[in-house]
Order: C-alpha cells, then sequence, then structure tokens
C-alpha cells in the first residue's frame, strides 16, 4: 500500500538469512533425531525418510524422565510464585523498613554461582535426607526463579496505580483480600511471565540434577541428555531425539507465550 | 500505608517473611556454609565418619600454589572477557538490525530467543557433535566450501578448544544481548534520530553521536549480567569439553565442580566457590567504577 | 473492571493449588516406594553397573533375573557409562542411596572399600576357593574379600581382516610393526589405528600394556621406559596414523570407530566382541597387544569386575544380595558369563575346562595368566597414579609437553595429595 516494499523484503531476506544462521544447530540436532538407528557417526543433512525409532527408544528410556522434569518445574513454579508474589506486593507497598536491603539481596543472588549452592546443600540434604526428592530440587532449582519472579512482579506491582487499592481498603478490604482480590487479577500478565521462565530455569536445570541426585529415581530429562555423552554413539538417533525433547517446552513456550518472554526479558534481569 | 502497629504490620510482614526466608536459607546459608567448608578437610570418608577438621589454611594455599589454578583462572578470565564481547557485538549488531521495521520482523526475532532458551545441557551435546572434527558438521562445511582441507581440530588442540567453548557460549548469549539492547534502542526518543538525520548525519555518525551515549546505560547493564552470568558458566564447559583436552578449558567453576563432586574434596571446591563470587564481583565492580568515570569525562 | 481478570486470576490459583496438591501426592509416593523397614519381606534389590552396551546389558539383565529369580527377588538392573561409576557411587555412598548389589571395576574396589561403603563377603558364607590369584588380591581390602569377578580379561589388539589383507600387512607383534602397520593402513576418512586416550581411568588402563611390557612401573611414573611407551602414542598421533579425537573417545567410542570402519586397529577388550560379531559385514581378528621388541615379554592389566554389596538399609536386603552375588560367580553360570563375554572364568579349574572348550579364546586365556592386577602395588594409591597417566596422556599427545615432562608431572601427581 506504502512504499515500504523493496526495502523492506530485503531486510527480511536478511533477517531470514541471519536467523537460519543462528538456528543452524537447532535445525541440526533435529536432523540427527530424525536419521535411521544404527551405526551413522555422520547422518545426511536433511531428513529425507525421517525415521520416528529414535523418539520411541528416547521416550521409552526417558518418559519417567520427563515426568520428573514436569513435576520439579511445575513444582518450581507454584514454590517461587507462593513466595515471590506476597514478597513483590509488600516490597512495592508496604514501605516496611529494610525494603532497599531486600532489593539488593535479591539483586545479589545473581552473583552467587550455583555450584556455591550446591555444595552447600548437598551436605546438607545428606543430613536432611533430601537428596534424590523431588521436593530437594524443587526449592533448589527455585534459586534461579524466585529472585527472578520477586523482579518481574515487583516492578509491575509499583505500576499499579494507589488509588485502585485504596478503593478497596475503603471498601473494608483487609491487606490480604487486597492481595488477593486486586494486586493478584491485575497482576495476571506479569504473573505469567514470571511463571514462564521460572519454569523454563528449572527444567533447563542441570547442575542441581547432577550434584543433587544419585539414583535413577529422581532424574531430570538434562542428565538423561548428559548421560549419552561418551557412551555408545549407535543410539546415536535416540540421544538426539532426548535432547529435542528436552528442548520442546522451550519451543513451546516461545510460540505460544512469545509476548511474556520478551516481556520478561526486557523488563531485565532475567539473567 | 499508614497503620503499621497492631496485628496489620504483622500481617505486612508475613507478605515477606517466607521468601526472605527462603533467600537467607538457599543464598545465605550456602554463602556461610562455603566460607567455613573452605577451611574444613573433607575426604572421601567424610560424609561416612561425619569427619571434616579444620586445617586453617591449607586448602588456600595448596588450591592457590596450584598450577592448575592459574591455568584455570586465566581461562575463566579469557573465556568471560571473549564470551561478552562475542555476545555483545552480535547482540548489538541483531538489535540495530530488528530496529528497521520489514515484514516478518516480529517474528524473527521471537525465534531468535531459542537458543537462549533451550537448556544448556542440549546445547552443550549439539554442539560437542557439531564440533567433532572428524564427523561434526562444522568441518564438513568448512571442507565442503574448501575453506580449510584438514578440518580444524575444534575439541582436540589445547589452543582450539578454549575457542570452541566461546564459540557456544556466544551463541547462547546473543539473544538475551539482542532482546536487551533492542528494547533499549525501542525507548530512545525517536525526534532524535530525525534531527540527526536532518543535520544530515551518516548511520555510523548518527550511531556513534546519538545512539550510543544514550543507550550507555542499558550497555552497562547489559553488560554486568552477561560478565556475572558468564563467569560462573559450567554446563557449557562440562558437556563440550570436560575441561579438556590437557585441562586446555578448565574453568574457575569446573574446577570447582571436579574437586567437590568427583573427588569429594568439598573443602577445596569451596574454596574456589569463593574465587568465583571474588571474581564476579571484581568484574560487576572494577566494571561500573570505570562507566562511571567515563561517563562522568 | 477488574472481574473478569479477577475470575481468570482465581481460575490460575485455583490451578495451581491443584498442581501443588498433585505434586506433593506424586513426589510423597515417588519417594515412598521401594522403602521398607528391616523385617519386611525383599522382593526385589537394586543392582548397579557400567555395561551399558547394548547386549552386553541385556545379558547381564537376564543372568541378574535368572539369579534373581533363584534368591526370589526381582532385580532392578541399572548401568551408567564406565567413567561415571565410581564419582555416583561415591555420592550414592554419603547419600546412603547405594544399591543392594554394586558392581565395581576392580582397580576401583580399594578405594571404594576403604570408604566404609562395602560388606565383607565372608559373613554371608560365599565361596571363594579356586579363585584365582589376582584377582581375588584384587577384590581384597585389609585382609577382607569384599568383591568377586565371575571372569577376569584385559586388553588386546583389534584389526579389520579385510583392511590389513587391502593394505598388504601383517599384524603387528612389536611397535616397530604398529608403527608402520598403522601408517599404512591410514586413508582418507580412516586411520590405523585408535586407542582411548580420554581424560579418565579408561586411558590409564589402556596404556598399562605399553608401559608394562616395555619395563615401565606405575610406582615411578618418571623413566625412560615410561617416556618411551608414551612416545609411541605421540608418534601415533603426529604421524596421522591415529586421529587427535582420541583425547576425547571412551573404550565404547573406539569400538564405534571401529565398527563403522573408521579405524582399521584398536586396542579394546573381549567384552566387545558379541557386538563385533553380531555386525555381519565386519571381518575381524584379535592378536595379543604389541609388545617393544620382538620376544618380549607381554604384561596386561588384569581386567574384570567385582561384584560387592554394599552397606544398606536392612540385612535382609544385603543377604538377598549376596545370594545373587553368590549365584553369579557359580561355576556354572560363571562359565555362561564367560562363554557370553568372551572372557576368561575367574576360577582356575573352570578357567581350564573353557580353554578346552574355547580354543579360539586363545589369546585372552593367554594374556590373562599374565595379567597383573592394578592394585597390586599401590593398593587405594591407584586412583592417584591412574589420574596422573590420564593427564600425562592427555598433555603428550595435546603437545602440550614431551613425554618426559609429562611424565614427570605424572609422578608429582601419583605422589601427591
Amino acid at each position: 500500500m506504502k512504499r515500504v516494499p523493496r526495502r523492506g523484503l530485503l531486510s527480511t531476506l536478511v533477517g531470514i538469512v541471519l536467523l537460519a544462521l543462528m538456528l543452524f544447530p537447532v535445525y541440526w540436532v533435529v536432523n540427527a533425531s530424525l536419521q535411521p538407528n544404527g551405526n551413522t557417526l555422520r547422518g545426511g543433512w536433511f531428513p529425507l525418510r525421517p525415521d520416528f525409532s529414535g523418539y520411541a527408544v528416547a521416550l521409552r528410556a526417558q518418559g519417567r524422565a520427563l515426568l520428573t522434569s514436569v513435576i520439579v518445574s511445575l513444582g518450581s513454579v507454584v514454590l517461587s510464585l507462593g513466595l515471590a508474589a506476597p514478597a513483590a506486593h509488600a516490597l512495592a507497598r508496604f514501605s516496611l523498613p529494610g525494603t532497599d536491603l531486600m532489593l539488593l539481596g535479591v539483586l545479589i543472588t545473581k552473583m552467587v554461582p550455583g555450584i556455591v549452592v550446591a555444595n552447600a546443600l548437598y551436605s546438607a540434604y545428606t543430613d536432611l535426607g533430601l537428596l534424590n526428592s523431588h521436593l530437594g530440587l524443587i526449592l533448589a532449582d527455585s534459586t534461579a526463579g524466585t529472585p527472578l519472579a520477586i523482579v518481574i512482579l515487583y516492578s509491575f506491582m509499583r505500576t499499579i496505580p494507589e488509588e485502585i487499592i485504596d478503593a478497596a481498603r475503603v471498601d473494608g478490604a483487609g491487606p490480604l483480600r487486597v492481595f488477593r482480590s486486586v494486586v493478584l487479577p491485575l497482576s495476571v500478565n506479569a504473573l505469567i511471565t514470571a511463571a514462564v521462565f521460572t519454569f523454563l530455569f528449572a527444567w533447563s536445570d542441570f547442575l542441581f540434577a547432577l550434584t543433587l541426585t544419585t539414583t535413577q529415581t529422581v532424574q531430570p530429562i538434562t542428565l538423561g541428555v548428559y548421560q549419552y555423552l561418551g557412551a555408545h554413539t549407535d543410539q546415536w538417533n535416540a540421544a538426539t531425539a532426548t535432547a529435542v525433547l528436552a528442548s520442546a517446552p522451550a519451543a513451546l513456550l516461545l510460540v505460544v507465550a512469545q509476548r511474556h518472554i520478551a516481556a520478561g526479558a526486557t523488563e531485565g534481569a532475567v539473567r | 500505608m499508614t497503620d503499621l502497629s497492631g496485628p496489620g504490620r504483622l500481617a505486612r510482614w508475613m507478605f515477606v517473611l517466607p521468601a526472605a526466608a527462603y533467600l537467607l536459607l538457599f543464598f545465605g546459608y550456602p554463602l556461610v556454609k562455603n566460607v567455613v567448608m573452605s577451611f574444613q578437610q573433607y575426604t572421601t570418608t567424610t560424609f561416612y565418619t561425619g569427619a571434616a577438621p579444620f586445617v586453617g589454611l591449607l586448602n588456600y594455599s595448596r588450591i592457590l600454589s596450584s598450577e592448575l589454578f592459574s591455568e584455570a583462572l586465566a581461562h575463566t578470565v579469557l573465556f568471560t572477557a571473549a564470551s561478552v564481547l562475542g555476545q555483545f557485538v552480535f547482540g548489538l549488531f541483531l538489535a540495530l538490525f530488528f530496529q528497521r521495521r520489514f515484514p516478518l520482523g516480529g517474528i524473527l526475532r521471537g525465534l531468535l530467543l531459542l537458543p537462549w532458551l533451550m537448556p544448556l545441557v542440549v546445547t552443550g551435546t549439539t554442539w560437542r557433535r557439531m564440533l567433532d572434527p572428524e564427523t561434526g558438521a562444522v568441518n564438513a562445511l568448512l571442507r565442503g566450501l574448501h575453506l580449510s582441507a584438514s578440518g580444524v581440530p575444534w575439541l582436540t588442540s589445547t589452543s582450539h578448544a578454549l575457542v570452541s567453548v566461546i564459540v557456544v557460549s556466544v551463541w547462547v548469549g546473543i539473544p538475551f544481548n539482542t532482546v536487551i539492547l533492542h528494547s533499549g534502542l525501542q525507548s530512545l526518543p525517536g525526534h532524535l534520530f530525525e534531527a540527526a538525520k536532518l543535520d544530515g548525519a551518516g548511520p555510523v555518525r548518527s550511531f556513534r553521536h546519538v545512539t550510543w551515549p544514550l543507550l550507555r546505560p542499558v550497555v552497562s547493564v547489559v553488560l554486568v549480567l552477561d560478565v556475572v552470568y558468564t563467569v560462573k558458566v559450567l554446563d557449557i564447559v562440562l558437556v563440550v569439553t570436560g575441561g579438556g583436552p590437557a585441562d586446555a578449558t578448565e574453568t574457575v567453576a569446573t574446577r570447582a565442580y571436579e574437586l567437590s563432586f568427583q573427588q569429594f574434596e568439598f573443602g577445596r571446591g569451596a574454596v574456589l566457590g569463593n574465587v568465583l563470587i571474588a571474581l564476579s564481583l571484581l568484574f560487576a565492580l572494577v566494571y561500573l567504577r570505570v562507566d562511571r568515570l567515563a561517563r562522568n569525562v | 473492571m477488574i472481574s473478569p481478570a479477577g475470575r481468570r486470576a482465581w481460575r490460575v490459583s485455583t490451578h495451581l493449588a491443584a498442581i501443588l496438591a498433585l505434586t506433593s501426592a506424586i513426589t510423597g509416593c515417588v519417594d515412598g516406594s521401594g522403602v521398607e523397614s528391616a523385617g519386611d519381606e525383599v522382593t526385589s534389590i537394586t543392582v548397579l553397573d557400567y555395561y551399558t552396551d547394548t547386549s552386553e546389558h541385556a545379558q547381564w539383565n537376564d543372568m541378574l533375573a535368572t539369579c534373581g529369580k533363584a534368591a526370589g527377588v526381582k532385580v532392578e538392573h541399572t548401568s551408567v557409562p564406565p567413567a561415571s561409576l565410581v564419582p555416583r557411587v561415591l555420592r550414592q555412598a554419603s547419600s546412603r542411596a547405594l544399591p543392594d548389589l554394586l558392581m565395581l571395576d576392580n582397580a576401583d574396589l580399594q578405594q571404594i572399600a576403604q570408604t566404609g561403603a562395602l560388606t565383607p563377603l565372608e559373613p554371608y558364607g560365599i565361596d571363594t576357593s579356586g579363585i584365582s590369584e589376582g584377582i581375588l588380591s584384587a577384590g581384597t581390602y585389609e585382609g577382607e574379600v569384599y568383591g568377586l569377578a565371575p571372569y577376569v580379561s584385559t586388553v588386546a589388539l583389534f584389526y579389520n581382516k579385510d583392511m590389513l589383507a587391502e593394505a598388504g600387512v601383517t599384524v603387528p607383534r612389536t611397535w616397530d610393526d604398529l608403527k608402520r602397520s598403522a601408517a599404512a593402513l591410514t586413508r582418507s576418512g580412516r586411520y590405523g589405528m585408535a586407542v582411548d586416550a580420554s581424560a579418565t581411568f579408561e586411558s590409564s588402563w589402556q596404556f598399562l600394556p605399553f608401559l608394562w611390557s616395555n619395563g615401565g612401573h606405575e610406582r615411578q611414573l618418571d623413566t625412560p621406559q615410561a617416556a618411551q611407551a608414551l612416545q609411541l602414542w605421540v608418534d601415533l598421533v603426529s604421524s596421522g596414523s591415529m586421529s587427535k579425537s582420541v583425547l576425547n573417545w571412551t573404550q565404547a567410542e573406539v569400538h564405534d570407530q571401529f565398527a563403522a570402519g573408521r579405524t582399521a586397529m584398536m586396542i579394546n577388550g573381549p567384552w566387545r566382541i558379541p557386538a563385533l560379531n553380531a555386525d555381519k559385514d565386519l571381518n575381524w581378528g584379535v592378536a595379543p597387544v604389541p609388545v617393544p621388541r620382538t620376544g618380549q615379554n607381554l604384561i596386561t592389566p588384569l581386567g574384570g569386575e567385582v561384584w560387592t554389596v554394599p552397606q544398606g538399609p536392612s540385612k535382609a536386603r544385603q543377604q538377598k544380595a549376596a545370594q545373587v552375588l553368590a549365584c553369579l560367580n557359580d561355576s556354572a553360570n560363571m562359565l555362561a558369563l564367560a562363554e557370553q563375554h568372551f572372557t576368561v572364568p575367574s576360577r582356575t579349574e573352570v578357567a581350564a575346562r573353557y580353554a578346552e572348550q574355547n580354543p579360539s579364546s586363545a589369546v585372552f586365556v593367554e594374556s590373562v595368566e599374565r595379567a597383573r592386577s592394578r592394585t597390586e602395588e599401590l593398593g587405594v594409591r591407584w586412583p592417584k597414579a591412574a589420574t596422573g597417566i590420564y593427564t600425562a596422556i592427555q598433555s603428550a599427545l595435546t603437545g602440550e609437553q614431551t613425554p618426559e615432562q609429562a611424565l614427570q608431572h605424572a609422578q608429582q601427581i601419583a605422589t601427591g595429595d
């Protein structure tokens, strides 16, 4: 309609090329997972005759690990949001003494390496019997999600106009009612954003899975992927199929919740 | 906001208390515990006998005097600096590119996030296979394009292995840098660019004199986050090279992991954990300081 | 204005609550399963080993199931890659989550026994008579037998007959032969030779026949004999007869390279034979590891995995595990396992019978007779020496250090703490 086309299309073309370059490894792993089974140290470049036997093997071998990952990730979402939402509300609204300290603390958590946390948790978990448990992993994995959720929710809740809350108070609502019936409903978008990231962080966790589990009973999918390394390459398609399955939630959420992911990323500090 | 006494006040505290307790337990406790552990001697039998005697500074002197530590420290600094530089430059380039409006731009920008959201273990295994000097896709491509006849020894040469893990780390970091820098660019006042254009400034000049100075605060945030995040990266190195060959990609984080969880020397692992924290604080402080000086000039 | 969003939020939170309830329910039941108080009847036991190879895993699965049935228990069998077994066991030991029956490489047994994680086998009344000396001593720590191996093995040189014939070379017997043949067998996309030179104990194990046959010793690694042995590996890589990727290959991956026709010769163990036999297109042979010069004695490391009964939550479970262990090590099963895996039964009289019946396994029966256990000299200090050896291999093969320098460093690692 207007005179965008020529240059716009050129940019689109360049953009597609750039994206193809960036996403080549993703294509490559999907392609490898569709190669037929056998001792194929070098498969073809295209899945001309896609073979899904790798997925069959992967699902059989890793089904339980996938379930574990789902439980742990959802558990981490519940825990992180359960802790973060009230805290963010209080920090944004109550001007409690120590608010700045708490916010600073949240930021400092980013500097604490996972290995330091794992080091200490390992011996604590040994004594508490939390090794090899879903709860243990949920608690540990939430170290990534909780501070993040506090930041995201805090920066949103601060923008809720004071008048709305005052209005509710005038109607006689106590702090809990205000939080539950006014603040939370208004924060749905921020909650979803925080939930998406918390889920992905817990799902991707490798360090805690590696260090805080010692048996097969509670073993997330990331460990399943790792254990194919150094083993036989005759299960190559199953190994890559497992890798694809382990990335599926990321891809899925990117499609269905892209808006939230972009928002979370820019709100800062998702890292 | 008024009533700060009585039961109302208690209720308010109850909002923050669980989160505060959690953060203290899962960050405060490990920080303290690591310092304590770093003065103790742990062995494979410690968890049976419960005996982890205090040994003073022994762990520190052993670690800090070992050759492997200075190597690991050098690798960590190199890995962090190169990764952050790479992520940032490519991220900025893509952010500027996506600032143009063109069909499918938003979708492409969204898909770009995938490498960032994938589990690092998956990223690592994928790249490890792709970089395999014999059978990997990267060398196959280089040979196919006649760029390298014999292929590049990505994972088998001590001088290339660190480059390989940096490549992977850059790849993982590009999307994050792109997104933040892009949104930073979007929030800049458009009329300034119009003005620059009217003054006859080309894209390079307008970037140098208008965009960059305005973007500085966002750049600071991005770089500090990049550094703090990259310095402690473990998954990528562990999966892509396992610290090898011949310890060429051993970093402070991988050493800490190996000492604690492979050799059960939790005391020495804790020393390295503390080094890591110090390192990331140092990086961040130095950067912020340099940045403030630069802005005040 | 608020109400639609409010209803949505309410729905979200009810869902979250439901998930939380579900999570804790699942968590509870998963964690609760499999733990029974002492006195309850033991219906199943857990078993951990490193037999990840598909066919090997299946064969062991069958044998374990059979022995389990005889003992009246079901067997939950798990395999992890070799290099990760010991770290995992150590962590399991500290979290009191050891399996009921545990397989260990014989060289690791003393180290694990030292931690107190294992129980001596004698109180279970297990018959250790007639077990050959080498493997029995490897399974012994401070005078108590902690582990028994149904069979023993060692490494040998595997070669692709078709490739040797096509290149017109004979099976190498000496190091010079080996270098010459490997060079002659190298083609584009194919190497003459492959070993495991990874930064794991597996490469230390593969290096030992070269070290020992040349008069080197794990007690003193910085000797000319050791340097010559390491120089041989370096030469093979620098001449292009061996891929530099050996730095990253596990024994399993070396096998895959051989099976895929990407290497003409390899060092590996007899437990690979079932998989090699299954590949109809592969025409392979096996010979002793080449020695430095004609007429010299070959000394190889004694391989073989010992089965142990770790400390567990209940005596009853340990008893069942011991029964299964005894079953694996009885003469008939020993023979069956050895035949399946082309290894040598560990009871001397069974081995004699086996050699008569299987003349083709002569290479291994002979080699095993002269094999030395890795912990014979150093005991619990072997892992230190093994770490030194693989560190030296990595430094020398990457060209970071000369073999002499690398081995000096290795000696420091082996004797340091």
